[in-house]
């Protein structure tokens, strides 16, 4: 055991850093947040143990179920509609019928720049936009035709400015990452699928989509973590009451608002449960495909 | 067949052109709303036209808020966040790509897992112990918890496995110490893959909204996000859009600036004269 821990004193020496941050700033706090739930504490004084309690309060806490309902609407809507525009804009900008290497690289650039963009600063401009009696948004509606919406002052409307920046904003990055698989691709597929006469539609999905796989895969991974830790776009874009916040704004907000600590971490801990639980079954219907 | 070329090609351009207006709209009319004076129409299809540009709003905004308090903060968060993150990452890729030490794939592996609970779950005892430790209101409290990212450990591994082993071989003949192999032979073959993670993490770091908010508790402090999402409320419910919004430019253009100039040298050639024949 020494004798290994001598002679590969190096790489250890290496992963070191993050191991120990990992445990200091994810793995501790993990853990507390547990030990908290499970008390009623305000932030000040000690922390009394009161059992379930804080689980009691949130199942029958209207603001939780609503927040967590968001939360699974801005996940399913994300995953779809993210995943989908990024594979159409990745296959356009991966299409032959773009020629010119400098069209290409300028248009690679400028639909990645909403990426680039601050969410808040996104959710400011989009908080205009879609104003009611100012915005842009409305005007456009009015000239097709339609009554004046209440985007973000109605229950009914106000998550669909949260979805559109969300899109806007985390296609960019998916795109890319589609696009470098997009690449990977050998041409020859296509070329022998062109000889044997299939059409476009059927090399998209008989070619394309099956090759993306694994890549597919890691982006539906990675953009539910990034779905279920939303925070930012449904800050800054509020709908009346709790009607736009995801479940972890719902959570800052009862621990550093209302400062009640052991509701917040019981949030907490429901989120790591949940999050698990998905991964586990990602990658148990990921392993039945027989693809890991 | 050449007919239905035309109309794929004609299709392809239409559609990027499309997707392409967009993504930049919002960027541009919120540049334009910046620049306009207060006393223009700011209604409807109105906030398109400027007629007199002004800076008026960006000089109301130095008034209203610590600005160049807010961007030293900023500047500071993100770069020591930046260069701490890139050195440590690409330190620990090395790590899992060039030695077959007991234990790698299985701690390549929880590395990898611990990606799928994020730390924000955590944010009440991450409050607690930063306070112990002093760091609320301290700009390190940004920077310390995250010089070595899971993310970014994933990505240099994949780019340093591919460094052809001779290179580490031949220094390790010559005498070179472990470390002295990473800074040397390493960090210089693997400057292109810096380039584009640094650009990426650059972007997240000063886009970083939530860890401020969490840990940076007075004004002084703020980061220039965190002051920018008070704007609409820091003067009652009266802030002018157009101050608001030269606000919002003030975040973004920047950064699309420094993206656009870090993208030239993204496009470095990859392992270009490390190995030769």
């Amino acid at each position: 055991m020494l004798r290994t821990l001598k002679k590969y004193k190096a790489p250890y020496l290496f992963i070191l850093p993050f191991f120990i941050l990992f445990f200091v700033f994810q793995l501790i706090p993990t853990i507390w947040t547990v030990y908290i739930s499970l008390t009623d504490w305000k932030g000040i004084g000690s922390p009394e143990f009161c059992g379930f309690g804080n689980y009691q309060k949130m199942a029958v806490d209207d603001m939780f179920w609503e927040s967590l309902g968001n939360t699974v609407v801005y996940w399913i809507s994300g995953l779809i509609l993210i995943i989908c525009c990024a594979l159409l804009i990745a296959c356009l900008l991966n299409s032959r019928y773009l020629r010119k290497d400098s069209a290409r690289a300028f248009f690679k650039t400028a639909t990645f720049l909403p990426n680039i963009c601050a969410a808040i600063a996104m959710g400011l401009i989009f908080r205009m936009l879609f104003d009611e009696n100012v915005g842009l948004v409305n005007e456009v509606v009015s000239l097709a035709g339609g009554p004046k919406v209440p985007w973000l002052t109605s229950t009914t409307f106000s998550k669909i400015p949260v979805i559109i920046l969300n899109v806007w904003r985390y296609t960019p990055w998916f795109t890319m990452i589609l696009l470098s698989g997009l690449l990977n691709i050998s041409k020859d597929y296509y070329e022998a699928a062109t000889v044997d006469g299939a059409n476009a539609a059927q090399q998209f999905w008989f070619i394309t989509l099956p090759s993306l796989k694994n890549i597919l895969f890691f982006c539906s991974v990675t953009l539910t973590v990034d779905m279920w830790k939303l925070f930012n776009e449904s800050y800054i874009l509020p709908g009346p009451g709790t009607s736009n916040s995801s479940l972890f704004q719902y959570m800052y907000e009862s621990g550093f608002n209302v400062f009640n600590m052991g509701y917040a971490s019981a949030i907490g801990v429901v989120l790591i449960l949940i999050l698990m639980v998905i991964s586990v079954i990602q990658f148990a219907v990921r392993r039945r495909q027989g693809e890991l | 067949m050449n007919r239905n070329k035309m109309i794929s090609s004609v299709a392809v351009y239409g559609l990027l052109i499309f997707i392409t207006l967009i993504c930049l709209f919002p960027i541009v009319w919120m540049c334009l709303i910046s620049i306009k004076s207060t006393s223009e129409s700011i209604t409807g299809f109105h906030s398109i036209v400027v007629e007199h540009p002004t800076l008026a709003n960006f000089r109301r905004l130095f008034e209203m808020i610590p600005v160049w308090q807010n961007t030293f903060n900023s500047v500071f968060t993100t770069i020591m966040g930046t260069i701490t993150s890139l050195f440590f990452c690409a330190l620990a890729g090395f790590a899992f790509a060039k030695y077959r030490f007991p234990g790698r794939t299985f701690l390549f592996y929880f590395v990898i897992a611990t990606m799928l609970v994020p730390p924000e779950v955590g944010s009440v005892p991450l409050f607690i112990i930063m306070r112990k430790v002093g760091l609320i209101n301290s700009l390190w409290s940004l920077v310390v918890p995250r010089i070595a990212t899971a993310v970014g450990i994933f990505y240099m591994n994949q780019y340093i496995a591919d460094v052809p082993d001779e290179l580490v071989e031949a220094a390790r003949i010559d005498g070179c110490s472990d470390f002295g192999i990473f800074m040397k032979v390493i960090l210089p073959v693997i400057k292109p893959a810096m380039a584009s993670w640094g650009a990426i993490t650059l972007i997240a770091r000063w886009n970083d909204f939530f860890w401020p908010l969490l840990y940076l508790r007075k004004q002084a402090k703020y980061t220039l996000m965190v002051t920018i999402s008070l704007l609409p409320v820091s003067e009652g419910l009266s802030t002018p859009w157009p101050v608001i919004l030269a606000g919002t430019t003030l975040v973004i253009i920047p950064i699309i600036v420094l993206y656009l100039i870090l993208e030239k040298f993204q496009k470095a050639g990859i392992m270009e004269g490390a190995v030769k024949g």
